[in-house]
């Protein structure tokens, strides 16, 4: 039951939000949002401590659909309590960063940052995968609004871009769900029937196409990436959080769960093309990223890259690599969102985000230059930040499967270095321009705080998490090392 | 004739006697209030008598009229959905006879439904067409008379279609009930073929769909509804009951009913695409949902009834709230007066959009399940090619459904807030609930449509 409610706190939160601020009443909204995300991590740590058989914290199953087959099973393990805590926990980080950007129709605002949160929820948690399908569309709907209404620029055209592209993935994955329901003797979305399914390798690989369709254009790796550069830049700070610290993972969530569990035989028949595609994509994420001048668009295209590194550790398939893909995952909501709120403040303080008008943050607002020194450092993945545990792990696991690519993989670490010391001396170092910028107040204080804690924690004692996400690692762990 | 002959029958009686009443009341009356009042009551009474006798077994009436589940969903959908109609087409300026005419629409629709035999085919079929005529063009404007001429003439053209096809299968087969018709000559299936287009016309599918984008522009919205709701089910239906009793000549009759819905599905969605006018978006947009329809009639997959039904009870509701929304703003509502509705217009900017989110098949929406069904009818029948083109069509249409329906938030409204009338209000409201109510828990109505299906 704590699963179910789970979901429907931020679903009735964000109900709450939009009739509450109807009453146009201060910034009730906004303390609603935070208090049933504050309850949504709450009932998740009661659920993580609950009673659970091993392998799964928690499950609930109730049908849904009979006649179709279809029922809400959901399970919750470390990989999915992990992701959910990061969606709670930075919708509330989007609520204090936007505290004074958005005034426009405020209740909506708050109560599409709610439902976003929630189908992700339900994305991290279920395992019908009808269900999944449903929770993979559902949260286009209000990440497209939280784009399309309070984007800056060309906002309607780059959301069109970013539910297009997704949508019609989209049914790449509803039609290979389709097609895997249909191969079992009766009716049944449940990836753990599914999954005992004895598949051909042929219709595994084909299968696996249609899933990774959706999960590739979600986790934006190139060539499938034309959507988020411009999403991303163009997304209200809320909605750049969302994307990068959520949205993105969904795609690295799917393929790390759902890939191995129910085409292992395909996963080993496309991993060397997703490892190339993965070496790839970083390389060419990395190279963009040093081209920017706009400070956002240059973090979205690091994120390419990174999310790259994770297709490249959930193909390799050995512990370190998926190990390192996980941690990657985490470590990436962690930084990216806190350079995409960095931004976001810099830009409402100096309305630019071109590093070739921007400067000399550390003598303006030491504290601002301080939080983007620490989130830098680990874009560019420095040992003790989170970020170079997974890139690491992935490395060294690479390493076992296949060495070109494990060196492509480290080269995109230099690469890294370049774009991140590049936002660093754009931003903080140099003349300061503008003479005068406020600093973080301690409403975008906090957030940067416990943001840099958590990377540092998991950075400086990776045991923490790893030990968490153990059991997700095990069980995609199929394939056998050549 | 038995009472329960009488009481299967009585559905119909009650709409055809709304009708008549309504008819009488027009000219004596000064409004047209007793008129609505005389047809909306004819409809509720037949939508209240069929709720009522779910669960009794069929009662044979003899060869013209079935009285199955079919029937009976089909009969109380036409009530339930004309009568929705008949609420805001007051808003379209029609004449006082005009509810006469949608009890009417209701009633060819209900007996469509119910159809096992060429004759009631056609009584349906021109039950509805002749009353369509007249609603599409009671505004008497040049876009209300173009849409009505149109449908005219190509209802003329279409029933004699339909006419020499029945005649050409009587020649073959000696029969006018459906499950006489059975043969493989040459004749034969050039009759069905001819039977097809004529259906295909009033359910609107490509290349037959001219007169759709005209008269859901220029007529009024509520005689628009009749012809996007409560007409097309009752041909889907019609064509379902074609699909079980009649053996038509295979593989012409499904591939030409795939062909069709390709086509449409292709065509509508295009066309759609870069539509300004809400009015005619809606009308391309029903184009395409008569091509999936047909997808799912061509499939033959098993459980084809019930994916029809259920796409069809999602649909209605969605549709109408669209369309009452978009009358409640104007004769022709473009994109740009849909801007900024959310603040000014509230209520019609929520059924608006979570109807457009439904068309779309989103998720939350009762749209999607009702896509769930159209995908699994085709998966299940491995029917890729369809599948492929349905998919392409459902992509594209996100494009134009979300153009509107992200308008209303964004933007400054061009449109005054204005008092409506209580039935709007309350046609709106209970149109959006219903769609998400079938969108969290589509097992009601998965479970009318089976105790539906159950009686035969």
């Amino acid at each position: 039951m704590a699963l179910i409610a789970l979901l429907l706190l931020p679903l009735l939160g964000g109900l709450a939000a939009y009739i509450v601020a109807g009453k146009g009443r201060g910034d009730a909204e906004r303390w609603v949002t935070i208090v049933t995300l504050a309850a949504t991590l709450a009932v998740l740590i009661l659920a993580m401590a609950g009673s659970g058989d091993g392998r799964w914290m928690a499950q609930v199953m109730v049908p849904w659909v009979p006649s179709l087959g279809i029922s809400i099973n959901f399970a919750l393990d470390g990989l999915s309590a992990a992701l959910i805590a990061i969606a709670a926990g930075l919708g509330i980080i989007c609520v204090m960063a936007s505290w004074r950007d958005i005034r426009v129709d405020s209740g909506l605002f708050h109560a599409c940052v709610c439902w976003t949160i929630a189908a992700t929820i339900g994305v991290f948690m279920s395992f019908d995968l009808l269900v999944f399908v449903f929770f993979w569309e559902a949260m286009l709907i209000p990440s497209f609004m939280l784009i399309a209404i309070w984007g800056h620029g060309d906002k309607e055209g780059a959301a069109l871009k970013f539910l297009i592209f997704n949508a019609v993935a989209g049914f790449g994955l509803l039609a290979a769900v389709f097609a895997l329901a249909s191969m079992a003797g009766h009716m049944t979305f449940n990836a753990f029937e599914l999954a005992e399914l004895k598949l051909s390798p042929t219709a595994q690989v084909w299968l696996l196409l249609g899933f990774s369709l959706a999960f590739l254009v979600k986790l934006s790796v190139p060539p499938f990436h034309a959507w988020l550069p411009d999403a991303h830049t163009l997304a209200p700070t809320a909605g750049s959080i969302l994307l990068a610290g959520v949205l993105l993972k969904t795609g690295g969530y799917g393929l790390f769960r759902f890939a191995p569990m129910l085409f292992p035989d395909g996963l080993a028949v496309l991993a060397p093309y997703a490892l190339a595609l993965g070496a790839a994509g970083a390389l060419y994420g990395g190279f963009v990223a040093c081209g920017q001048t706009d400070a956002k668009r240059l973090v979205a295209y690091t994120s390419i890259a990174h999310m790259s590194i994770v297709l490249m550790g959930v193909a390799a398939g050995v512990h370190y690599a998926l190990a390192g893909a996980a941690v990657e995952m985490v470590a990436h909501s962690f930084s990216a969102s806190a350079l995409f709120m960095l931004i976001g403040a810099l830009y409402e303080r100096t309305q630019t985000r071109d590093l070739r008008q921007l400067g000399g943050l550390q003598q303006t607002a030491p504290r601002f230059a301080a939080a983007f020194a620490m989130f830098c450092s680990a874009l560019l993945a420095l040992p003790g930040t989170a970020n170079f545990v997974g890139e690491a792990l992935v490395v060294v696991g690479i390493f076992q499967v296949n060495w070109p690519f494990a060196l492509v993989a480290l080269s995109t670490l230099i690469v890294s270095v370049v774009y991140a010391t590049r936002l660093l001396k754009g931003v903080v170092f140099g003349e300061a321009r503008p003479r005068h910028v406020i600093d973080l107040s301690w409403r975008e204080y906090v957030p940067v705080i416990v943001l840099s804690v958590a990377t540092l924690v998991v950075g400086l004692y990776p045991q923490s998490l790893i030990a968490l996400l153990e059991p997700a690692i095990k069980a995609a762990l199929v394939l056998k090392l050549p | 004739m038995t009472a329960d002959q009488l009481i299967a029958l009585s559905p119909l009686i009650a709409v055809a006697l709304g009708a008549v009443a309504a008819m009488l009341l027009a000219p004596v009356m000064h409004s047209d209030r007793a008129a609505r009042f005389a047809a909306a009551t004819g409809m509720a009474v037949a939508a209240l008598i069929v709720i009522f006798r779910v669960g009794t077994p069929p009662h044979p009436i003899g060869a013209l009229y079935t009285d199955d589940g079919l029937a009976r969903f089909g009969t109380a959908y036409a009530a339930m959905f004309g009568l929705a109609a008949l609420v805001f087409l007051r808003v379209g300026n029609v004449a006082k006879e005009a509810p006469a005419l949608v009890a009417l629409v209701a009633l060819g629709a209900a007996s469509l439904a119910g159809a096992g035999h060429a004759a009631t085919l056609f009584l349906g079929l021109e039950l509805i067409s002749l009353s369509l005529i007249a609603l599409f063009a009671f505004p008497l404007s040049a876009a209300a008379l173009e849409a009505g001429y149109k449908f005219l003439v190509m209802s003329g053209l279409a029933t004699s279609a339909q006419l020499l096809g029945v005649a050409l299968i009587y020649a073959e087969t000696g029969a006018l009930d459906f499950p006489g018709w059975t043969g493989q000559g040459a004749l034969f299936a050039l009759g069905g073929a001819l039977l097809l287009s004529g259906l295909a016309f009033k359910f609107s599918l490509a290349p037959f769909h001219m007169w759709t984008p005209d008269a859901f522009e220029g007529a009024p919205a509520g005689a628009a509804a009749l012809a996007g709701v409560v007409s097309k089910a009752a041909v889907a239906i019609a064509i379902l009951r074609l699909n079980s009793e009649a053996s038509l000549a295979q593989p012409l009759w499904s591939g030409g009913l795939a062909a069709l819905g390709v086509a449409s599905v292709l065509i509508g969605n295009l066309l759609a695409l870069r539509q300004p006018l809400l009015p005619r978006m809606l009308g391309y947009s029903t184009i395409a949902h008569s091509g999936y329809i047909a997808l799912i009639l061509a499939s033959g997959a098993p459980k084809a009834a019930e994916a029809v039904l259920f796409y069809l009870g999602i649909y209605a509701p969605a549709l109408t709230a669209a369309l009452c929304a978009s009358a409640m703003l104007g004769q022709r509502p473009t994109l740009e007066d849909v801007r900024g509705l959310a603040k000014t217009r509230p209520l019609e900017a929520t059924a608006l959009v979570i109807g457009l989110l439904s068309l779309a098949g989103l998720p939350a929406a009762g749209g999607f399940i009702a896509k769930v069904y159209l995908f699994q009818s085709l998966v299940v029948t491995s029917s890729w090619v369809l599948l492929v083109v349905a998919a392409i069509g459902a992509s594209l249409g996100f494009y134009y459904y979300a153009r509107f329906f992200t308008a209303p938030f964004v933007g400054k409204s061009r449109i005054e807030p204005a008092p409506r009338h209580r039935a709007d209000r309350v046609l709106l409201i209970f149109c959006a609930v219903v769609i998400l109510l079938f969108g969290f828990e589509p097992t009601l109505l998965v479970t009318a449509v089976t105790t539906a299906l159950a009686v035969r």
